[in-house]
């Protein structure tokens, strides 16, 4: 399978994922989404010494992979490219805090070391909260919660139409791709020389197919926005998810 | 006669003013006809069927569904009475399961959910597909994503059914189940298709379209198995007709 291809697998598989019939997945979404918000802001608002607090907050994430059965390896897996990055933050902490707090053996174990420790969990903590809110609750459901939030409709019909339309130019980029390759056999990647022929057809085919799939939306009564399927409002179970969550972060924040 | 559904006067259309794309075309559709738009590539079947649901609109002349002009302000009246569906069943469809997609429509027409689900599972059964309800777009065959496109104009429960190109990409047996579904319709269906054996199959009436205009409009046998009129735009005889 080509990285595109393997893109687009990954793109579908997470819409899977987001629609089984977990029970995590029949929370209301707005629950969810608010969670992941607040989770965010508390997890961050820790004192960038304090990892303890920081390492206690994991016990969301955990939940959630145990709750959703959400493979934590597969997922790792996906984030590989951004955990990288989450964990460059503090990188350099170390070198600048170099006050002394415990001895381990031989190892001094510097302020500096926690605080970039602490703001490395944050980072994946934060990230791993979005993940597991994409891997619970599908895209449709996520911008109904958005809408309910009064986010504008031209913002969420954006991140919708974005998610739907990505797929559409993969599509396209591998079929080009595929064209290119069986054509140029033992080529490793694009010949520079054709990278403007490539990209032009790649953003014209795209229009076409996103302009194809544009008028079956207005075909069907698709009028700039989109109309949402969980106009349920929030039941008993939904309000007793949230609560416990805000009093487990509650506890851990002022303990 | 029955009642006229769909009235085309004297239109004409071009993308570019040197480049006509239809040329004085006249043509009525009745109510429960099933008409076969046949002719070879780019003489301008597919633009007829998008001047009828205003996807193209600057025409010359008049076109009328039901009596309204379709002109911009009244597409979405117009768009509810038509179902359209489309060649390429990857560009109809864009939510993430048969079900999301076909409600689309109705929750746009601003049906209630309980009201929504009835017209999903009405037409999941005329077609016989309720099998697929949850299955993921992307994980369907084409002969699946086909009947899926089909349930997205049923359930805007639509008098009449333009489809364009259905049977391109189909396998034998999907194509012969696509042939059993469109004649149970009894909606005024327009079919653009080089499919000649499934127009023959689905169609009384036959609208044979060469450069841009109307070279004959009549009975679907006559003209199907009118070698010399058909090998003199482009067509060739319904491999039925060639065997005999």
């Amino acid at each position: 399978m080509s990285k595109i291809d393997g893109a687009i697998y990954e793109i579908h598989y997470m819409d899977t994922v987001a629609n089984r019939d977990q029970w995590v997945n029949q929370i209301h979404p707005l629950v969810k989404l608010l969670l992941t918000i607040l989770y965010i802001a508390v997890t961050v608002s820790f004192s960038k010494y304090d990892l303890a607090g920081v390492l206690l907050m994991g016990v969301y994430p955990a939940a959630l992979f145990v709750l959703g059965e959400i493979s934590f390896r597969d997922s790792i897996r996906r984030l590989r490219v951004v955990l990288p990055l989450v964990c460059f933050v503090g990188l350099f902490n170390p070198f600048f805090d170099r006050t002394p707090i415990a001895q381990v053996g031989g190892l001094v174990i510097t302020t500096g070391m926690i605080s970039m420790v602490t703001l490395m969990i944050k980072g994946v903590y934060s990230v791993l909260a979005s993940y597991l809110l994409i891997a619970t609750t599908p895209i449709e459901k996520i911008c109904y919660a958005m809408r309910l939030l009064k986010i504008p409709a031209v913002v969420v019909t954006q991140i919708q139409l974005t998610y739907r339309y990505v797929t559409v130019l993969l599509g396209e980029a591998s079929r080009i791709m595929q064209a290119y390759s069986l054509r140029a056999p033992g080529q490793k990647g694009v010949h520079f020389k054709v990278w403007g022929s490539l990209a032009g057809q790649l953003l014209l085919r795209s229009m076409d197919k996103a302009n194809a799939v544009y008028e079956s939306m207005v075909l069907r009564g698709y009028q700039g926005e989109f109309s949402y399927a969980s106009r349920k409002k929030c039941g008993a179970k939904d309000y007793l998810y949230l609560i416990v969550w805000v009093i487990i972060f509650a506890v851990i924040k002022i303990r | 006669m029955s009642h006229i559904r769909i009235n085309f006067e004297h239109v004409n259309y071009s993308y570019e003013k040197s480049v006509p794309i239809l040329r004085d075309v006249t043509f009525s559709a009745h109510e429960h006809e099933s008409i076969g738009l046949i002719g070879a590539n780019g003489v301008g079947k597919s633009t007829l069927l998008k001047l009828l649901v205003g996807l193209n609109l600057g025409y010359e002349g008049t076109i009328s569904v039901e009596g309204m002009k379709v002109e911009k302000q009244i597409l979405p009246k117009i768009r509810e009475r038509i179902g359209y569906v489309f060649q390429d069943s990857d560009s109809q469809l864009f939510m993430s399961t048969a079900y999301e997609d076909i409600a689309f429509g109705p929750r746009n027409y601003g049906l209630s959910e309980p009201e929504v689900q009835e017209r999903v599972e009405n037409a999941l059964s005329m077609i016989h597909i309720e099998h697929l309800k949850n299955k993921q777009i992307y994980k369907m065959s084409g002969g699946e994503k086909k009947m899926v496109s089909i349930a997205t104009i049923l359930a805007m429960t639509p008098d009449i059914i333009l489809m364009d190109e259905p049977s391109i990409a189909l396998d034998p047996r999907n194509r012969r189940y696509l042939i059993q579904i469109l004649n149970q319709f009894h909606h005024l269906k327009i079919i653009a298709s080089h499919d000649l054996d499934m127009i023959l199959d689905t169609c009384s009436r036959v609208i044979l379209m060469a450069g841009g205009t109307i070279i004959r409009d009549g009975k679907a046998e006559e003209i199907l198995s009118d070698k010399e009129l058909l090998e003199a735009n482009g067509l060739e005889l319904p491999l039925c007709m060639q065997r005999r």
